[in-house]
C-alpha cells in the first residue's frame, strides 16, 4: 500500500519540475493569439499522459480548443472507474497587472508557493491526480480503470466540452467522478464543494409609445415603461426578500436539520459579509442565515437595467421603452426550463394593458448540482483526505455555477467529488497566482488514497441488493 | 381688409423672395463653426429693419456670443402703446444626409410648401413680423411702437437675450409683449397657448454593495441597487396613475368649469395626435382628467431615465453596485418648483429602505409653471387677430411643455401673448422642415391685425 505514495514522495522534486515546465505555457484561451499555445499545451499535456502509460486521444472540435483525453482500463471490467476532470487553459496574464515575477516564468518561492499562471487554476490542481496515477502505476498498484478529460476552453465558455458529454456520455462512463477546482480558507481545513447553484438568465422589455416622446407634450398620459418596469421589477420579490414568482420554490429542496448544522460549519458569518461587499447591511431570507441564502436557495436577481437617457444632465422625455436583464440562480431540484416557463408566464400576468412586455430566454439555462454527503463516494472522500491530507474536510455548498459539474451529475449520472487543493487566497484569475507545493504534495497523496480506497467499495448494484 | 392688408398681399412675391434669402443663411448656433453665418443673418435683418424705417442695432453680451437683433421705431408717439415682439432666427444643424430630399440651406418651393432649415423653426416668424411692420409703416397704419427683438441663439442657451433684459431694461421695456415661436394645432386651426407647465429635474442615486459583485457568490444576501430603485421608483404612483409624494397636489390651481370647457374644445384633436404620435398600447393617467388637462393643467412625475448593472448584449453575472433614475415633474400653477423638489426628496428618503444608500445630484435649474391671463389685452386680441388672418377661431391650450423665454419676457410685462405661425408638419429640427407659404401669408395678416388691435383696443 504504501509503495506508490513512497515513489510519489521520492519523485516529488521531478513532479514539481514537470509542473513548472507545463505552466511555463501561456495556454491563454480567451485569446485567439494563443491558439499555438493551448495548443502546445494540449501536446504536452498528451505526451506526458502516453509517458505514464495512458492511451490517450485529443478531441478536436470545430472552431474549438481541443479537449484532452487519456484512459487507462488495466483494472478491468470488474473494477471501479474514476473519471477525473480538469483543465489545461489559463485566464490572460501580463506582468503590467502587477505581477512581481514573469507569470510564465513559474517560480518557487520561500514561502512554499510556487507562483505562475494557473498554478492553482487548473493546472497545479488537476496535475495532482496525473501524479497520483502514475505513482499508482508505478508501483504496479492502481486498482481502478482511470480516465481524464482535461479540457482547453474553461476560462473561455466551455461550449466544448458541453457538448462532448452530451454526445459522447458512454465513452466518459465511470462510477465517480473528480474535480480539483476549488478551494479552501486554510491548509488545516480542507473543503469539498458539495453544492453549486444553476441559472438561466432573461432579459425583458417592456415597450410603450411608438418612439420617445417630449415628456412636456405627452408626460401624463403614457405609461412610462421605465416606471412600468420598475413596477413589475417590484412584484417579482415579496416583503420578505422570497421571490414572488408562481411556484418559483414548487422543487425547492428544504434543508434538513443536518444539512444545516453541516453548512454551518463553514466559518463565514457577517462580518464577513460586510467585509467582502460594503453593503450597509443583509438583505434577503430572515429565515435563512447568509450561507444558506447563497448556497441552498434560489434567487431573482437584476443584473441590469436601462431605459431613456442616463448620460449626463437632462432630457426631458418619456421613453419608448425599458429593459432589463434578469439572472435566476436555481438550487436542487429546480430546473432551468421549468423556472424558464414561470417566470415568463408570471410576468406576462404582471403586464398591464398600457404597455407591452416581452421576456425571452438569454442563454441555456444550467442545472444546479446537489451531491449528497452522505454517499459512499463522499465518505471515501473524506477517508482520502484523512489519510492524504491529515485533516477532516468540511462541506460547503456555493453560489455561484460550474456548468461542467452539473452536465457531468445529470448527463453522466455520476456523483462529482469536488475536492479543491487551492487555497481563496491563491489569487486565481489576478496577479501572482500561485499553489502551495505542500498542497501539491498532500493532493497527490489524497488522490492515490482516494484511488485506493474507492476500489474496495461494492458495486452500487451490490449495495442496493 | 385695411391699407396694410392689400400692402402685404401685392408684395407676396417679393416678401417670399426674402424669406428665401435668410433661410439661405446657415445661421447654425450650435456649432461654432457657423459663426459667421449667424453673423451673416443678423447683419441682413439689420438691413431690413433699416429699409423699413426702424433704428436696428445688434447686441451680444457677452462678447463672443451670438447677437440679438434690436429693431426700435417709435413713430406712434410717447402716448401710444409700445409691442415687443420676440422671434429667433438661429436654427438647428442640418446635413442631407439626415434624411433631407433637397438641401435643406438650398430653398425649395413644392406643393406650396416652403422646404428648408429655419422654414418653420422659426424664420417664417421673423419673416411674418418684418412683413407687417413693413406693411403698416409703408401704409402709415402702425398706431403703436415697435420693438422686434430677435435673437440669434434660441438653439443654443439664450445667453445673450437674458443678459440684455437684465441689464437694459429700459431698451425691451413696452406695454405688450409677443413671444412669436412654435406651432398651432394645425395648418387650419390656430391655437393660443395660455398655460405652460414647470419643470424640476434630479438624478437618485441608490448604491449598495462597494463594488459590483458576482451574482452568484452573493445574490440572495444583497440588496440589489437595480431592484431598489425599481421598487422606489414603483412607489411613486398608485394604481390609477397619480403622483403619491405626499402634499405633492396641495398647491396645484384647481380647474373651474369655464376652464374646463374651454380645454375640451381641443381634447378631440390632441386625443388624435397622441394617437398619431404616442401611439402606447393604451391611454394613462389620472382617470378624472381628459387627455389635454392631463398634459395641460395636471403636474407629473416623469422617469427619463433609469440605469444600473450591466445593460449592453448578452449578459454579465454581476450584482450591480449602484443604480440610479432620472427623474422630472411637470409642474402646473401655483407649485412652487423648491417645494415640490423638496417634497419628492423627502418622500424617497422615507421610503428607501435601510439595505441601501439615497442621494440625489440636482441636474439643473427648476421653472415655474406659466399661465398667461386669457382675458388680458395682449391675448385677447391675438384671439381676434387669428379670427382675422385666419378666418376660424383659435382654440385656447394649456400646453405642457415650456417655453423657457416666456419667463424673461414676462419681467418685461405680463401682458403677453405666445403667437405661433408654424405646424406640427413643419418638421422643425428634422429633415425637410416646411412650411406651406400659406400659413406665412395667414400669419402676416394675424400680425397686422394684432397691431391694429392693440392701438384701438383699450385692454
Amino acid at each position: 500500500m504504501t509503495t506508490s505514495l513512497d515513489f510519489a514522495k521520492s519523485n516529488s522534486q521531478r513532479f514539481e519540475d514537470e509542473l513548472i515546465a507545463f505552466l511555463k505555457i501561456p495556454s491563454i484561451s480567451t485569446d485567439s493569439a494563443f491558439n499555438p499555445q493551448v495548443r502546445e499545451a494540449a501536446n504536452w499535456l498528451l505526451a506526458e499522459f502516453e509517458r505514464i502509460g495512458l492511451s490517450t486521444e485529443l478531441i478536436e472540435m470545430e472552431g474549438h480548443h481541443p479537449i484532452v483525453y487519456a484512459e487507462w482500463l488495466g483494472a478491468g471490467e470488474d473494477s471501479k472507474t474514476v473519471l477525473f476532470y480538469g483543465h489545461y487553459d489559463v485566464q490572460p496574464a501580463v506582468m503590467e497587472d502587477g505581477w512581481e515575477t514573469n507569470p510564465f516564468e513559474p517560480i518557487r518561492k520561500d514561502d512554499g508557493f510556487l507562483y505562475a499562471r494557473g498554478a492553482t487554476d487548473d493546472k497545479g490542481q488537476f496535475f495532482t491526480h496525473v501524479k497520483a496515477v502514475e505513482s499508482l502505476l508505478q508501483a504496479d498498484n492502481l486498482p481502478v480503470n482511470v480516465k481524464f478529460i482535461i479540457e482547453g476552453e474553461e476560462e473561455s465558455g466551455g461550449e466544448a466540452i458541453s457538448k462532448y458529454v452530451k454526445e459522447h456520455g458512454e465513452k466518459l462512463s465511470a462510477d465517480v467522478c473528480i474535480i480539483s477546482d476549488t478551494s479552501m480558507q486554510d491548509i488545516d481545513n480542507p473543503v469539498i464543494i458539495n453544492a453549486l447553484r444553476g441559472g438561466i438568465t432573461f432579459e425583458m422589455t417592456v415597450i410603450g409609445p411608438k418612439q420617445d416622446l417630449h415628456s412636456g407634450m405627452f408626460g401624463g398620459t403614457v405609461h412610462n415603461p421605465a416606471q412600468a418596469l420598475a413596477e413589475i421589477i417590484t412584484k417579482l420579490h415579496n416583503d420578505d426578500g422570497s421571490v414572488a414568482v408562481a411556484g418559483f420554490y414548487d422543487d425547492v429542496l428544504e434543508l434538513t436539520e443536518e444539512e444545516r448544522t453541516e453548512i454551518a460549519q463553514v466559518q463565514w458569518d457577517n462580518v464577513d459579509w460586510s467585509e467582502a461587499t460594503g453593503a450597509p447591511v443583509p438583505w434577503g431570507e430572515e429565515q435563512y442565515t447568509l450561507l444558506e441564502r447563497i448556497g441552498a436557495r434560489p434567487t431573482l436577481e437584476i443584473t441590469g437595467i436601462a431605459s431613456g437617457y442616463y448620460g449626463e444632465g437632462s432630457k426631458s422625455i418619456v421613453p419608448h421603452k425599458a429593459v432589463a436583464k434578469i439572472s435566476c440562480r436555481l438550487v436542487a431540484n429546480q430546473t432551468p426550463d421549468d423556472i424558464e416557463k414561470k417566470v415568463i408566464k408570471f410576468i406576462e400576468k404582471l403586464s398591464p394593458p398600457t404597455i407591452k412586455v416581452e421576456v425571452k430566454k438569454l442563454r441555456a439555462g444550467a442545472l444546479p448540482a446537489l451531491i449528497a454527503t452522505n454517499i459512499p463516494e463522499m465518505r471515501v472522500a473524506i477517508t482520502a483526505y484523512e489519510n492524504g491530507w491529515g485533516a477532516t474536510p468540511i462541506f460547503k455548498r456555493e453560489g455561484g455555477s460550474i456548468p461542467i459539474v452539473s452536465d457531468l451529475q445529470s448527463v453522466l449520472g455520476l456523483p462529482v467529488i469536488m475536492m479543491g487543493f487551492g487555497l481563496n487566497s491563491d489569487n486565481l484569475h489576478g496577479p501572482n497566482e500561485r499553489f502551495s507545493l505542500q498542497m501539491f504534495h498532500k493532493g497527490i497523496a489524497t488522490s492515490i488514497h482516494f484511488m485506493q480506497e474507492i476500489a474496495t467499495l461494492p458495486s452500487i448494484e451490490a449495495t442496493e441488493q | 381688409m385695411t391699407q396694410s392688408h392689400t400692402y402685404a398681399q401685392e408684395h407676396h412675391e417679393i416678401f417670399t423672395e426674402r424669406f428665401i434669402e435668410l433661410v439661405k443663411i446657415k445661421s447654425i448656433s450650435t456649432d461654432p463653426a457657423f459663426k459667421d453665418d449667424v453673423k451673416l443673418a443678423a447683419d441682413w435683418i439689420l438691413g431690413r429693419m433699416s429699409s423699413i424705417g426702424l433704428d436696428a442695432e445688434a447686441i451680444t453680451l457677452p462678447e463672443g456670443r451670438h447677437p440679438v437683433v434690436l429693431g426700435t421705431w417709435n413713430g406712434a408717439g410717447s402716448d401710444a402703446k409700445t409691442v415687443i415682439v420676440y422671434c429667433h432666427y438661429d436654427v438647428q444643424p442640418a446635413v442631407i444626409a439626415d434624411g433631407w430630399h433637397t438641401d435643406p440651406f438650398d430653398p425649395v418651393i413644392q406643393d406650396g410648401k416652403l422646404i428648408a432649415r429655419g422654414a418653420t423653426d422659426s424664420k417664417v416668424h421673423v419673416m411674418a413680423w418684418l412683413s407687417a411692420v413693413e406693411s403698416l409703416i409703408a401704409s402709415e397704419e402702425l398706431k403703436v411702437n415697435i420693438k422686434l427683438l430677435f435673437e440669434g441663439e434660441e438653439e443654443s442657451g439664450s445667453e445673450t437675450i437674458g443678459a440684455l433684459i437684465q441689464q437694459f431694461p429700459e431698451k425691451v421695456s413696452a406695454d405688450i409683449a409677443v413671444i412669436s415661436d412654435g406651432i398651432i394645432r394645425s395648418p387650419e386651426q390656430p391655437a393660443l397657448i395660455y398655460g405652460l407647465r414647470g419643470i424640476i429635474t434630479m438624478e437618485v442615486h441608490v448604491d449598495g454593495p462597494q463594488k459590483d459583485l458576482h451574482s452568484g457568490h452573493f445574490g440572495g444576501t444583497v440588496h440589489n441597487p437595480a431592484q431598489a430603485i425599481a421598487e422606489i421608483v414603483a412607489q411613486l404612483h398608485d394604481a390609477d396613475g397619480r403622483v403619491t409624494v405626499p402634499t405633492f397636489y396641495d398647491d396645484v390651481a384647481i380647474l373651474d368649469d369655464d376652464e374646463r370647457a374651454l380645454l375640451a374644445e381641443s381634447d378631440e384633436s390632441i386625443t388624435q395626435e397622441w394617437q398619431d404620435v404616442a401611439n402606447a398600447p393604451k391611454q394613462w393617467g389620472e382617470p378624472d382628467y381628459t387627455i389635454h388637462e392631463r398634459i395641460g393643467a395636471r403636474p407629473t412625475l416623469e422617469i427619463n431615465g433609469i440605469h444600473g448593472g450591466y445593460t449592453g448584449d448578452g449578459f454579465k453575472t454581476v450584482l450591480p453596485a449602484h443604480a440610479f433614475a432620472k427623474i422630472s415633474c411637470r409642474l402646473v400653477p401655483n407649485q412652487d418648483p423648491q417645494r415640490v423638489m423638496q417634497a419628492v426628496q423627502d418622500y424617497i428618503l422615507q421610503i428607501a429602505p435601510d439595505t441601501v444608500k439615497i442621494s440625489f445630484v440636482r441636474v439643473e435649474s427648476e421653472a415655474p409653471a406659466i399661465r398667461l391671463d386669457y382675458t388680458g389685452q395682449a391675448m385677447q386680441a391675438a384671439f381676434h387677430a387669428y379670427q382675422k388672418g385666419w378666418g376660424v377661431d383659435p382654440v385656447f391650450e394649456r400646453a405642457g411643455g415650456s417655453v423657457p423665454i416666456t419667463h424673461e419676457m414676462l419681467t418685461i410685462t405680463e401682458n403677453l401673448a405666445i403667437m405661433g405661425f408654424s405646424y406640427k408638419g413643419g418638421g422643425a429640427h428634422g429633415p425637410n422642415e416646411n412650411i406651406p407659404l400659406q400659413m406665412f401669408y395667414n400669419g402676416i395678416d394675424t400680425a397686422i391685425y394684432f397691431l391694429q388691435d392693440i392701438a384701438t383696443n383699450e385692454g
